[in-house]
C-alpha cells in the first residue's frame, strides 16, 4: 500500500493491487460487463456490502434538483482477494461522495464492475484489482 | 433360549464388523510421521492466467455432442451473455475447484488425512484419506467425491470417484458441462519449486470426454497474514444486512439477475 502526492494537483493516489485490463473475477463470468468501455458515475455511496462471492457497492448518481437519483449497482471481487489488495470493509462507507469508473453492464442497466473509485473530497483513489500482479509466491 | 442364541449370534456377527469400521486413535508415531511430509503450509493462490492458457495448450477432448454445447456456451460468453454455471452457489466440486478457482486454498496434514480448505462457494472442503483405506464399494455421491490419497515420495497422489453427475467440468465460470456420471479424477500434487505447487490432473469422464483429459494447475505459496484464508459463504451475497420490525439484525434477500445483484 503506497501513498504519494502529485504536485500541484493535491491528489492522493491510494494504490491497492495492480490495475490490469482484466478484473479479478470469481464465481461468475464478468463478460456481461463491457470491459472496453469506461463509464464514470459521480454520486453518493448508499451501501457497501462486504460479502462473498462479490463485494457490492451501491451508489446514488448525482441528480438535478428534484429528480430521483439513479441507483447504480457495482460489483467487485471477493473480500479475500480485496483484503490482499489492501481494501477493508471500511474502505468505503455510506455517504461517501465518490466518482466511480466502471465497465458498464452491456444490457444498459445501471450497473457495472468497478475499475476505479475516487473520493470526491480527498481525491484518494481506490483501484480494482487484477490477478496478473499476484501470480507469484511470497507476495506482501 | 433360542432367542438368546440368536441375540448372541447377532452380537458375534455385528460387533467385530463395527470394530473394523472404527478409526483407531492416532499415536505419537502417527503425529511424528507428519513432520516427514513436505512443507505445504501457508496459503496457496492460483495462477489464473495459466488456467486460461491451459485451455489452449491442453485442449479438453470433449465428445462431439458436448463440443457443440461448449461452443454455444463460449459464444454466449463472448457475446456478453455468460451462462452462470455456479451462481446457484452450489460448490464447484471436483475437478472444477482445482481447474478454475480464483480464490486461495490451504492444505492441512493430520494423521491419515490431507484436507484442502478454500474460500468462496460455501467454504470449499476436500477430505483426502491417506490412511490406506480402499475406495468404498459404492460411495454416496458428493460434490467433491471420495478421495483416497497416498504419498509417492513428496508427491500426493489422489484418486477421486463418487462425484455427483451434476458436478460440472468447467473451463470458466460460464463454460462447462455436468460430468454426467462415472467421473474419475487422478491427481499428482507436488512442489515444482520452493513455493510453487502443481496439480497434475487426469480427468476421466466417459460421458462427456472422448479420452482422459490431462492438464495441470499452478498455485503459489503466500505467507503474508493478509493471505490467510477468510470465510467465504457464497449465499451471503444473496442477502444484505437489514433490521427487522423487532430491531433484530437480519439478512434480507437481494434480488439477483444471473448472479448480479440489482438495485435494492
Amino acid at each position: 500500500m503506497f501513498f504519494f502526492e502529485k504536485k500541484n494537483q493535491k491528489t492522493f493516489v491510494f494504490l491497492v493491487g495492480v490495475v490490469t485490463a482484466s478484473p479479478a473475477l470469481a464465481h461468475h463470468s464478468f463478460s456481461m460487463f463491457d470491459q472496453s468501455k469506461v463509464v464514470t458515475v459521480a454520486g453518493t455511496v448508499k451501501e457497501f456490502q462486504w460479502v462473498n462471492p462479490h463485494v457490492v457497492l451501491w451508489v446514488y448518481a448525482n441528480a438535478k434538483d428534484g429528480a430521483v437519483p439513479d441507483l447504480w449497482t457495482i460489483e467487485l471481487t471477493s473480500p479475500g482477494n480485496l483484503t490482499r489488495a489492501g481494501w477493508t470493509r471500511h474502505s468505503v462507507t455510506q455517504g461517501d461522495k465518490v466518482a466511480i469508473d466502471i465497465a458498464p453492464l452491456r444490457n444498459g442497466s445501471h450497473g457495472g464492475s468497478l475499475k476505479k473509485l475516487t473520493f470526491t473530497d480527498s481525491g484518494k483513489v481506490l483501484s480494482a484489482v487484477g490477478f496478473s500482479g499476484q501470480e507469484k509466491p511470497g507476495l506482501q | 433360549m433360542k432367542m438368546l442364541g440368536t441375540i448372541v449370534a447377532l452380537w458375534v456377527c455385528t460387533v467385530p464388523a463395527a470394530l473394523a469400521q472404527t478409526d483407531p486413535p492416532p499415536n505419537a508415531a502417527d503425529w511424528a510421521a507428519l513432520a516427514k511430509l513436505p512443507d505445504w503450509s501457508g496459503t496457496w493462490t492460483p495462477n489464473v492466467s495459466d488456467q486460461v492458457r491451459r485451455i489452449k495448450t491442453d485442449p479438453v477432448p470433449w465428445t462431439p455432442a458436448v463440443a457443440t454445447q461448449i461452443a454455444a456456451l463460449v459464444a454466449e460468453e463472448k457475446a456478453g451473455n455468460p451462462r452462470g454455471l455456479f451462481v446457484n452457489c452450489l460448490p464447484e466440486g471436483t475437478p472444477s475447484w482445482m481447474l478454475i478457482s480464483h480464490n486461495a486454498l490451504e492444505i492441512l496434514f493430520s494423521p491419515g488425512r490431507v484436507t484442502l480448505l478454500g474460500e468462496s462457494d460455501g467454504n470449499r472442503l476436500r477430505r483426502i484419506y491417506t490412511d490406506g483405506r480402499p475406495h468404498a464399494a459404492d460411495p454416496d455421491p458428493s460434490f467433491h467425491g471420495e478421495s483416497i490419497g497416498h504419498w509417492e515420495g513428496d508427491t500426493l497422489v489422489i484418486d477421486t470417484i463418487g462425484v455427483l453427475p451434476q458436478a460440472i467440468i468447467a473451463v470458466s465460470e460460464a463454460v462447462g458441462v455436468p460430468n454426467n456420471g462415472d467421473l474419475h479424477v487422478i491427481e499428482h500434487l507436488h512442489l515444482t519449486g520452493p513455493d510453487t505447487l502443481q496439480d497434475d490432473l487426469e480427468i476421466i469422464a466417459p460421458h462427456v470426454l472422448r479420452e482422459p483429459w490431462k492438464t495441470s494447475r499452478i498455485f503459489y505459496r503466500q505467507r503474508a497474514k493478509k493471505y490467510e484464508i477468510v470465510e467465504g459463504v457464497c449465499l451471503q451475497g444473496s442477502f444484505i444486512d437489514r433490521t427487522d420490525a423487532n430491531g433484530n439484525t437480519i439478512f434480507s434477500p437481494v434480488p439477483q439477475v444471473n448472479g448480479n445483484p440489482t438495485a435494492q
